[in-house]
């Protein structure tokens, strides 16, 4: 454990000591001056400065002594150092903020971005060693959901910029979550049954990977371009459908998302043992029910594993369908690029960051899951 | 009487509840493109539209040019504010002096629109959105710089280094015509080069003098100009093509919706350049929505209520 | 009793069974022995059709079974493969369940054939239940998979090379097994090997396959001494021919009656080479011999060992 805590916890001191903890600029365009820790912490209420404190001396507590109780204590202590140091940058932002003029911005620097992505690194590997350290995702993150809901954030450029694309970023998100959603279902009724066949006839195995690997292959903006031509053909005879907007959109991610499914899908029923099958049609058991109840149910896991790769990968795409209209948290992203605001820019990619994160643990449960019920036989 | 069974009434009230009817207009899909004042143009006609009793759906923020060219031509999108000088590149006359005419060029996009696509171009906004250069404020003082004359000198004279995007450079449209117009060239060492076309970065660098560049590439109604105390140098000669934002309507949604033009054309007319900067300048600078800058400045003028 | 009649399997092109007559009588354990690839396999997997023949017919019980639905037939017999072939999700009482359940029999009924079985085959009910074939050695699992194969009770087991995988121990202690299960339950046995040890062991006949032909069918007696061609001479194998004589025969078709000889006697069901496995180990050359029930039945010499 000292191997990795060690380095990382210097890392961190370096990040607070050494990068700028804050940027303030007269306005939204401009990159501003750097602000370093000590000064953010003394424009901030003591208040915190003895909450960071405290958070820090739990989370190292391990270190010294070391156990289960100081572990969780030392998720705690992340959770509170992070959320003291997000007040922290706030109030010094307030105070900035009641000095300058209104189109003042303050925002993070990278001193505080490192410095909590390294927090999150410390706890991640803390958690590793715990029972249920998928929970330790709750007191990591709750002190910082607790500051948000109470607006003590609010000063924060990143949280003004919230404020003003409020209902943008809903819209956004929802619209980002249904083209992952509408993606994910196509493909699974596509790639599972093209699966199933490519991995008993092997003429068709032969075919389609090979075309499946090219599509992999196609940088996706160059896929939303090649699309818009068909489609926009196919639209003047089929309502609804446009070259476009969330059609291309589903339809690039579905044909993206095609691969990991048919390949997992072949590797689960491959990894079927010979003799099992003719066990089973040996017994008396139908095709039908020897293929749900032997081959499907062994072949889970690996298509559950499949799914988790396509999802990831899905969530990431959709951020780049903006480009062709069909919104999502990649508006908001792209948006911040045009207009240089940088935050904006965060306040789209952070989410989707965590989408992707939670879509991964997600399909990791559902696997290990899986492979319990199977008996841990897979 | 025989002929009114149940089911021929079941078939009438099914074909009359199925029929289109003509008198319900469907909405109006107003699009714009990615930036700021797409957005901001968009939003002023989706207000005064709806204030106008047409019913609309918002398509804002839909992707680039191209992409919102395509919507407008396939139905994906009735309206969308589109700029006369873009007329050029839709049509390929990139090279046709017309463009650089206020009414001429807007004339003859008008003209080929309406034959070609069935595209009606309404009365535009008298705000002339195209390249320009912007010097930083400190060195237009300095120097006593205010048009581009001035900046040729100033450019010969080897004092300016200006940061732009590839397309700006090379574009013949672009600076290549500034250079033939005002009879300057400017070395390769009074250049910086970024690969995309985003004002923002250039006239933010131009500001904070980043690698020493004091002139950026601007298009004329940005709205950091000002906020980023930068002079835009007069275009006196006329170098560059006209862009001025006009609302691109199809023909079949103004023929449903006849009050369009009339509705628009007195918030248009009142978007003259400057207060398209002030405009721009509240959003991407101050960083308020859009929506509500909208709103404001119609009340404000009386064209909402 | 399974009837092949003048039966021939192709599949492209290639012959793996060529007009092949035989019949099983009810009861009896035939042992199907040949070469890899030499189509004992095929031979029995066209009984529970999970080949079909080229032409020819197979009768089960009279009647055709080409025209009875593969898994109705499937039901009805049990089928045993090296290795068990356990459904590795499932536990041990869920694997052995599996006929049971198809067939649509209640709970509680299954449980306790489970039990039944799970005793038959000498494995701890309480322990091994609930236990994922993956946690059992080898000859448990291919216990579990012989316990499967008579879960529902069927009149004919099909197996084929179920022993192949195991160690010699082991190997020996499941032979027996299945020759207790069969004189317990009476079951027509079809057992294929290419191991002439095992088929001598177990067999009531054995059928010798070759290149797709049935080269000889017959007791093991008769194989052994009346080989019919070189190719069964060579399978049975030269060396050892005597001892494998011996092992075949009872010491109860060779006892002297009536003669007394102190010593604890041996069987009479004992083969004639565990008989002269005994008598070196004792050095005696002729041992007292009693009946399964203990009564005394008379002696044998090492002479009566050379034959009648």
């Amino acid at each position: 454990m000292r191997r990795v805590q060690i380095p990382l916890l210097a890392v961190a001191a370096a990040a607070l000591g050494l990068l700028p903890f804050l940027r303030h600029a007269r306005n939204r365009l401009l990159s501003g001056q750097p602000i370093d820790s000590y000064v953010s912490f003394g424009l901030a209420s003591p208040l915190w400065t003895v909450g960071f404190a405290l958070g820090l001396g739990l989370l190292v507590l391990p270190l010294f002594r070391p156990g289960a109780l100081t572990r969780w204590t030392s998720l705690l202590g992340a959770g509170i150092a992070l959320a003291a140091a997000a007040a922290i940058g706030a109030n010094a932002a307030a105070h900035l903020a009641a000095a300058g003029s209104p189109a003042a911005r303050t925002s993070l620097g990278s001193g505080a971005w490192l410095f909590a992505a390294t927090l999150l690194l410390l706890a991640s590997d803390t958690a590793r060693r715990l029972r249920f350290g998928l929970a330790g995702l709750v007191p990591v993150f709750a002190p910082l959901a607790l500051l948000l809901a109470l607006g003590t954030l609010a000063p924060l450029s990143l949280l003004r910029e919230y404020a003003v694309q409020h209902d943008a970023f809903r819209a956004a998100f929802g619209q980002h979550v249904a083209l992952v959603l509408g993606a994910l279902g196509p493909a699974l009724l596509i790639g599972v049954p093209l699966g199933v066949a490519a991995q008993r006839w092997a003429a068709l195995r032969r075919v389609a990977f090979p075309v499946l690997n090219l599509i992999q292959t196609i940088p996706s903006i160059a896929l939303f371009g090649l699309l818009i031509g068909p489609l926009a053909w196919l639209g003047t005879m089929i309502p609804g459908v446009s070259g476009i907007g969330t059609v291309p959109a589903i339809l690039a991610l579905v044909l993206y998302s095609l691969l990991p499914i048919v390949r997992n899908t072949v590797e689960g029923l491959d990894g079927v043992p010979r003799g099992v099958r003719t066990a089973a049609r040996a017994m008396g058991m139908s095709p039908a029910q020897t293929f749900l109840q032997v081959d499907a149910t062994l072949a889970l896991p690996v298509l559950l594993s499949g799914l988790r790769v396509t999802a990831v990968q899905a969530v990431g795409l959709a951020a780049v369908s903006a480009l062709i209209g069909a919104g999502g948290l990649g508006a908001i992203i792209f948006q911040g690029l045009f207009a240089n605001a940088l935050d904006l820019v965060i306040l789209g990619a952070l989410p989707v960051i965590a989408l992707a994160v939670a879509a991964d643990l997600v399909f990791r449960l559902l696997t290990a899951w899986s492979r319990a019920a199977l008996g841990g036989a897979v | 009487m025989a002929f009114l069974t149940r089911r021929t009434v079941l078939g009438a009230a099914t074909a009359a509840a199925l029929a289109p009817r003509a008198d319900a207009a469907a909405p109006v899909k107003v699009g714009s493109k990615l930036d700021t004042e797409a957005a901001l143009l968009g939003t002023i006609v989706l207000q005064v539209l709806k204030a106008g009793g047409i019913p609309t759906e918002s398509r804002l923020r839909l992707g680039p040019t191209k992409i919102l060219r395509a919507a407008i031509l396939s139905g994906d999108v009735d309206l969308y504010p589109e700029y006369t000088g873009n007329g050029a590149f839709f049509f390929n006359q990139e090279s046709n002096p017309v463009w650089k005419n206020v009414t001429q060029g807007y004339d003859l996009v008008r003209r080929l629109d309406a034959d070609a696509n069935r595209l009606a171009w309404l009365p535009p906004a008298p705000a002339n959105n195209t390249w320009g250069i912007a010097v930083n404020g400190d060195a237009a003082t300095r120097e006593k710089l205010s048009s581009m004359e001035d900046f040729a000198r100033w450019a010969k004279a080897g004092g300016a280094k200006l940061v732009a995007s590839a397309e700006f450079v090379e574009s013949p449209a672009a600076l290549p015509a500034f250079q033939a117009a005002y009879g300057f060239k400017l070395a390769a060492d009074q250049l910086v080069i970024l690969a995309g076309g985003d004002t923002a970065a250039t006239e933010r660098a131009a500001a904070e003098g980043i690698s020493g560049v004091n002139a950026a590439m601007a298009y004329g109604t940005d709205g950091a100009i000002a906020a980023l105390d930068l002079r835009l140098m007069d275009d006196i000669k006329h170098a560059q093509m006209v862009y001025e934002p006009s609302p691109v309507v199809r023909q079949a949604a103004l023929d449903a919706n006849p009050s369009i033009p009339g509705l628009l054309a007195p918030a248009f007319a009142a978007l003259d350049g400057a207060t398209l900067r002030t405009l721009n300048g509240r959003i991407a600078v101050d960083g308020q929505d859009v929506a509500a800058v909208a709103s404001a400045w119609l009340k404000e003028k009386g064209l909402l209520k | 009793m399974i009837t092949l009649d003048h039966v021939t399997r192709r599949y492209q092109g290639f012959s793996a069974l060529e007009d092949v007559t035989l019949t099983v009588a009810d009861g009896e354990i035939l042992v199907l022995i040949g070469a890899s690839g030499s189509g004992k396999s095929t031979l029995l997997q066209l009984i529970n059709r999970l080949q079909d023949p080229s032409s020819g017919t197979v009768r089960v019980d009279g009647e055709d079974i080409a025209g009875i639905a593969p898994e109705q037939l499937r039901r009805r017999m049990g089928y045993v493969i090296q290795g068990g072939g356990l459904f590795p999700h499932w536990t041990v009482a869920r694997n052995i369940a599996t006929v049971p359940r198809l067939l649509g029999w209640d709970r509680a009924r299954i449980d306790a054939r489970v039990t039944e079985l799970l005793d038959l085959l000498r494995l701890d009910a309480t322990r091994l239940r609930n236990a994922y074939p993956h946690m059992l050695s080898g000859g448990q699992q291919q216990r579990v998979g012989v316990a499967r194969a008579l879960a529902a009770g069927p009149s004919i087991l099909l197996m084929d090379e179920p022993f192949g995988a195991l160690d010699p121990v082991t190997r020996a202690e499941l032979q027996a097994e299945i020759r207790r299960i069969h004189t317990e339950t009476g079951c027509t046995i079809v057992f294929v090997t290419h191991d002439m040890d095992e088929a001598l062991g177990l067999a009531t006949r054995i059928a010798v396959i070759d290149r797709g032909r049935l080269v000889q069918l017959g007791t093991p007696l008769e194989l052994l001494t009346r080989p019919a061609t070189d190719q069964v001479a060579h399978f049975i194998g030269t060396t050892d021919r005597g001892l494998k004589l011996l092992a075949v025969q009872r010491v109860g078709d060779r006892v002297r009656p009536g003669e007394t000889t102190p010593g604890e006697p041996v069987s009479a069901e004992i083969s004639l080479s565990s008989a002269l496995s005994a008598m070196v180990t004792r050095s005696q050359d002729r041992l007292p011999v009693s009946d399964p029930a203990g009564a005394p039945l008379g002696t044998i010499h090492l002479a009566d060992l050379l034959g009648p």
